[in-house]
């Protein structure tokens, strides 16, 4: 409704506040006043009314003033000049006998977002600083920040810094948080609030009288304290014991981290601390809030990856409930996998197997994936639950039955054999690429132990030259039929020929056709060679050993503890972790930072390189290296990237939604002219020779219509670059955007699509030459 | 800390926008709204991160609050503070719906400039607000009420103002997995709370004095003392008290509040044991038999008892048959609901169904979702119980015997399902 017509009804509002009837009418002048807020609340723009608002400030009614203050923050920036006749109010009532009023005036005075605002601001402040009533003085503390935040390259007032310090000593609590959460913001290029011993020890003793939210907060301000010796150590920590049993979650959470954080050279304090949090954490997940519960969850994670039996005798608490939202579900089910053991193996098997069936496909095969985990030591239980889930004949269930399989005999050869019958008198075939994946590389591995494998192959294989099918499956096919016809010549060889055949004279996928033309090369050169280059391992007892995730040590996530990072999944927390970084240090991290980013999926020399570094965690599986091996990895990462050669990849795939989201997050970092115009004449030769120096494609618009567009995105080593190309009339104008910041990428890149370009100019000019003869 | 608060319908209408920190834009508000209202699928987390900005979400009924914030902030707090917001925006106007938001509009900017300054919380107790936000809103305190605000902000009880006065002195405790006190108490009365927490029991009959609290004239629990697993409190409980000789002293704050939150697992008396019996006869009718069993004292009544029993989806018609209460098929819930107004204790009752189903190609087998239960009881399953309360207070000239108190126990579903 507010966009239709919005000129009116503000033209109709200002009519109506300017009216002397209404203003003398007190309650339909804050009724309309309040109509003003809502439509702001809309988005709708009423700066238009800047005026008739400021002239309603001036009110004893304190309703309509904080009503008109709001009103006055919002848009304050839009119209600095008439925001500069409310400062007069504003200030006269800062002088206000009523303690409320001061507050309220010099809350919002400070919330006004303008330049040139400091001048009226500081003498109001620093009298607010020692007003006696602490409702002010709490606001006038915060105030300095907020006015640091408005001019944050100005000097730091160190009189005003020195005041703050002071009021640590207030005796009112809130104030002390304001002071530390202002020192914080206004210190925090010099790292932020400093927390000496009498600081600290002031701050200790006034735990108790502070609100939730200041606890958690001073708890975490205190993590920068250490204190000097033991005796000081336990002094603090035994001050503390009570809160590791908060009612608050949070409270107790961040007490816990400042316990592992302060006795990280005491192990026992550690594993005590941990133990004795049990109670709150467990309590947490069991709270009515959905949220909470989550949180309380992916905490509970992070602790387990210290100690994975911490929780064992508490695994009914994990137990899902059917109205539970799939957020919780997850992570109940990866946490119960954790906490299996002989006692309680039967029942969690029982439960994990009833959520096999859930509505929600993707829970149903996360159950089944946890069920997989678990089969790695109790194989022969779970083998007899997934075997009979196969019956159920419903595609989603068995294509993640079979990707289970296709894990567990990787790392239990002594199940190679009930696996094998189970996949023997499964007559369904999962209708998803990973299914068929998962199938076909079960079929190729083990044709052996499976007799109807190569009939079972030819029909997936006829399937495919019928229907198209991912290259990924395409790529699997392939492999299984060549391996299939290593032990079973006979009679795989007809379908191998077919699929070959296929492959190298119809194929329009590049990597298929060359894997195809691969094997019929290698089958040229003979059967030893072939079985030489084929043959790996079948499984890898190596790691059936290693029957759960290792321990880690505590300090490996306590940073990340009780923050956002927990909630948020890997990748997303590591985003977060890098940001903390680039907030904290100023210069020369990028590259250091650059691993982090796509964790190990950008280019394959990268990947090889973690696959060394975390040798045993990296297989088939999804167990990728835990997120803190960053750490150890980073400093030694760093340095080789920097000297790394410039090469540039298009995989992995982009898709539309990602490259959307980050263009639209993205700055342009780079725009250039190039002396190109040709470049809309063929649009797929530039894709073409684009796809060849290893830039993709993404879309662009047809050709011969203007402005032709379109859309590309690389990476390399570990940024990616998106670009977009514009061609108006004779111009072709290039702007690039990058992730993370690379000018090392950003000139090759360039360079290499203005070599591409020049490629495409010559051919065609070379037509035109052809054509003109 | 948090950046900015949003409150939106259902549709995705913003009902309440307030922004505390530059660094978040107008765009936010839409950002959440077309990544995460307006998304097909299921909501996947209750954190979402758009463009580097954390979107905290909660939804209650239908209604979504988002705390929108730029730093990697404690992601606990900000739910606990949504919930915090909640509850006070409960207390000021009751239930939180569109309609209640769109009347208290003004109400809640007011509510919000309060509880958060700069993105950081700063008074979050409805008691204390009470002396901010009036709701009158006109400037008429007197010069009593102005040196109270200030004496108020300055004190350290922040959870109760100074100078209330009541006629009669009213105190109840009402104990169901929670405890949930409502004191109309004069002055700043000190309190004490006793129950039967196994730890306490067992050190006083070491002491010698036995109490006679054992004699339960309560449902089926005759136990003397249970076992708290673990428990929390208001912040206004004194924690070190508590810990070191296990008592629950308080200066109470006004009205309602939840003094204590207690978990049990240990001999939980389960009021009510749900026997279903499903059989399929044939392709295209099932057949649903549902015992419920009550197992307290017989003298007890149970009451709101409602039994939901799933159907499928391709139900076509359902017959019920039950002796007791009322049932009904809803095919808008795809359940068979069951009421039961009241139910004493040791009674046994039942419901049949003949439920007949169209006939469908799908291969997909009914999920069978659990049969769920909701039901009052006037005990509390947990076994906990109130021994005393006292009151003490030194200035007024009460006793703990003016004191009127009473006390009541209901054992409240939560979640009660038996699979099928």
């Amino acid at each position: 409704m507010p966009y239709f017509g919005s000129e009116e009804t503000v033209k109709e509002l200002k009519r109506a506040l300017s009216n002397p009837n209404v203003q003398a009418d007190r309650l339909r002048y804050r009724d309309y006043i309040s109509k003003v807020i809502r439509y702001m609340t809309q988005g709708l723009d009423v700066s238009a009314l800047f005026m008739e608002m400021v002239k309603a400030s001036a009110t004893v009614d304190i309703v309509q003033k904080k009503l008109v203050y709001l009103y006055m923050c919002t848009y304050a920036s839009v119209k600095p000049e008439l925001a500069l006749l409310a400062i007069n109010t504003l200030r006269k009532d800062c002088a206000d006998p009523n303690p409320m009023v001061r507050g309220l005036a010099l809350r919002n005075m400070c919330n006004l977002r303008m330049p040139g605002l400091t001048e009226y601001l500081e003498q109001p402040l620093v009298a607010g600083l020692r007003d006696k009533a602490s409702y002010v003085r709490r606001v006038a503390v915060l105030g300095c920040a907020k006015m640091h935040s408005l001019q944050p390259s100005t000097e730091i007032d160190s009189s005003i810094v020195n005041e703050l310090y002071a009021l640590l000593r207030d005796p009112d609590p809130v104030v002390v948080v304001n002071c530390l959460r202002a020192l914080e913001e206004i210190l925090k290029d010099e790292g932020g609030v400093v927390i000496n011993k009498p600081i600290a020890h002031h701050l200790l003793n006034r735990m108790k009288d502070l609100d939730s939210w200041s606890q958690s907060e001073v708890l975490t301000f205190l993590l920068r304290y250490i204190p000097r010796s033991d005796e000081e150590l336990f002094d603090v920590l035994s001050l503390l014991d009570a809160f590791l049993q908060s009612p608050h979650a949070h409270v107790a959470m961040a007490t816990l981290c400042l316990f592992l954080h302060y006795a990280s050279s005491h192990t026992a304090v550690q594993n005590d601390a941990l133990q004795r949090s049990t109670a709150p954490l467990l309590a947490s997940c069991g709270t009515t809030s959905r949220e909470l519960r989550f949180a309380g969850l992916c905490h509970i994670r992070q602790v387990m990856r210290s100690q994975p039996s911490l929780f064992a005798s508490h695994y009914k608490r994990f137990f899902c409930s059917y109205s539970e939202p799939g957020y919780i579900k997850l992570h109940k089910m990866e946490i119960l996998v954790e906490l299996v053991n002989d006692e309680n193996v039967a029942l969690v098997l029982e439960e994990l197997r009833s959520y096999c069936t859930d509505v929600s496909p993707e829970l149903a095969q996360a159950a089944i994936t946890a069920i997989g985990r678990i089969a790695r030591t109790y194989t022969e239980k779970c083998l007899e639950i997934l075997t009979g889930l196969l019956s159920l004949k419903q595609d989603h269930i068995t294509s993640a039955v079979i990707q289970a399989f296709k894990d567990l005999v990787w790392f239990c050869p002594q199940s190679t054999a009930s696996v094998c019958n189970a996949i023997e008198s499964c007559t369904d075939r999962p209708q998803d690429s990973e299914g068929k994946r998962a199938l076909l590389w079960l079929l190729g591995e083990h044709s052996e132990g499976i007799s109807s494998a190569p009939y079972v192959l030819e029909e997936l294989c006829a399937d495919e030259l019928k229907t198209e099918w991912s290259p990924g499956v395409k790529l699997e096919l392939l492999t299984a039929a060549v391996k299939m016809f290593l032990s079973r010549p006979a009679e795989t060889q007809d379908t191998l020929g077919r699929l070959l055949h296929h492959c190298i004279e119809e194929e329009s996928d590049m990597c298929v056709r060359d894997r195809a033309l691969f094997y019929y090369r290698l089958l040229q050169r003979g059967i030893q060679e072939t079985k030489r280059v084929l043959s790996g391992p079948k499984s890898d007892p190596s790691l059936s050993m290693l029957t759960g995730r290792q321990e880690e040590p505590v300090i490996r996530w306590v940073s990340d503890f009780n923050t956002l990072a927990p909630l948020m999944n890997k990748h997303d927390s590591m985003l977060k972790e890098s940001e903390r970084l680039l907030a904290t240090q100023p210069m020369g991290v990028f590259s250091a930072l650059a691993p982090l980013m796509d964790n190990g999926t950008s280019s394959p020399l990268q990947t090889e390189r973690q696959r060394r570094a975390s040798e045993p965690v990296v297989t088939t599986t999804e167990n990728e290296p835990p997120p803190g091996d960053t750490d150890t990895t980073l400093s030694s990462h760093g340095k080789e990237d920097e000297e790394e050669a410039f090469c540039l990849s298009a995989s992995p795939p982009l898709s539309h939604e990602e490259f959307e989201k980050l263009w639209v997050e993205l700055q342009t970092l780079h725009t250039q002219n190039l002396l190109a115009p040709c470049a809309q004449t063929a649009p797929e030769t530039l894709q073409a020779i684009l796809q060849m120096v290893h830039i993709q494609t993404l879309a662009f618009t047809p050709a011969h219509t203007l402005p032709w567009r379109a859309f590309l995105y690389t990476r390399s080593a570990a940024t990616i670059i998106l670009t977009e190309i514009l061609q108006e009339e004779d111009t072709v104008q290039v702007s690039v955007k990058q992730y993370p910041e690379n000018k090392l990428a950003l000139r090759g890149f360039l360079s290499t699509l203005q070599s591409a370009f020049q490629t495409l100019n010559a051919e065609n000019t070379c037509e035109n030459v052809a054509l003109s003869f | 800390m948090i950046g900015g608060l949003f409150i939106y319908n259902h549709k995705g209408e913003v009902l309440i926008s307030r922004v505390y920190r530059d660094d978040i834009g107008r765009n936010a508000v839409d950002a959440f709204r077309v990544n995460v209202i307006h998304a097909r699928q299921q909501v996947r987390s209750p954190v979402t991160n758009i463009a580097r900005t954390s979107f905290f979400h909660v939804k209650r009924s239908n209604i979504w609050l988002a705390a929108v914030t730029k730093q990697n902030v404690n992601a606990a707090m900000v739910f606990e503070f949504l919930y915090k917001m909640c509850d006070v925006m409960t207390a000021y106007f009751g239930k939180i719906s569109e309609e209640n938001i769109k009347n208290n509009f003004v109400l809640i900017y007011e509510l919000l400039d309060e509880i958060l300054d700069f993105g950081y919380p700063q008074n979050s107790e409805t008691g204390a607000l009470k002396t901010f936000i009036t709701q009158q809103g006109i400037k008429s305190q007197s010069k009593e009420e102005q040196s109270q605000i200030t004496s108020q902000v300055t004190g350290q009880i922040g959870w109760r103002r100074e100078g209330i006065k009541y006629r009669r002195q009213v105190l109840s405790a009402h104990v169901s997995g929670r405890v949930v006190m409502k004191s109309y108490l004069s002055g700043m009365p000190e309190c004490k709370f006793g129950m039967n927490d196994k730890i306490v029991i067992d050190k006083q009959g070491k002491g010698g004095t036995t109490d006679d609290t054992g004699k339960s004239e309560l449902g089926g629990s005759g136990k003397q003392s249970i076992a708290i697993d673990d428990c929390t409190f208001h912040q206004c409980v004194r924690l070190s008290k508590f810990d070191s000789e296990r008592s629950i002293s308080f200066i109470p704050p006004d009205g309602e509040y939840e003094l204590m939150r207690y978990r049990t697992t240990k001999d939980i008396i389960l009021p009510f044991r749900v026997i279903p019996l499903v059989r399929e006869v044939g392709r295209t009718k099932l057949e649903v038999k549902v015992v419920i069993k009550s197992n307290f004292k017989p003298s007890l009544l149970a009451q709101k008892i409602e039994v939901r029993i799933p159907t499928p989806l391709n139900t076509s018609g359902v017959q019920v048959i039950c002796m007791k209460g009322k049932a009904k098929y809803k095919a808008s819930e795809n359940a068979i609901v069951w009421k039961i107004k009241r139910m004493a204790g040791m009674k046994e009752s039942q419901i049949s169904a003949e439920i007949e189903l169209l006939p469908t190609n799908d291969k997909k087998k009914w999920a069978r979702p659990p049969i769920s239960m909701n039901f009052e009881v006037p005990f509390a399953p947990s076994g906990l119980k109130v021994r005393y309360l006292k009151v003490f207070e030194p200035k007024l000239n009460y006793s703990d015997h003016d004191v009127i108190k009473w006390v009541r126990y209901i054992g409240r579903s939560g979640i009660y399902e038996t699979r099928c």
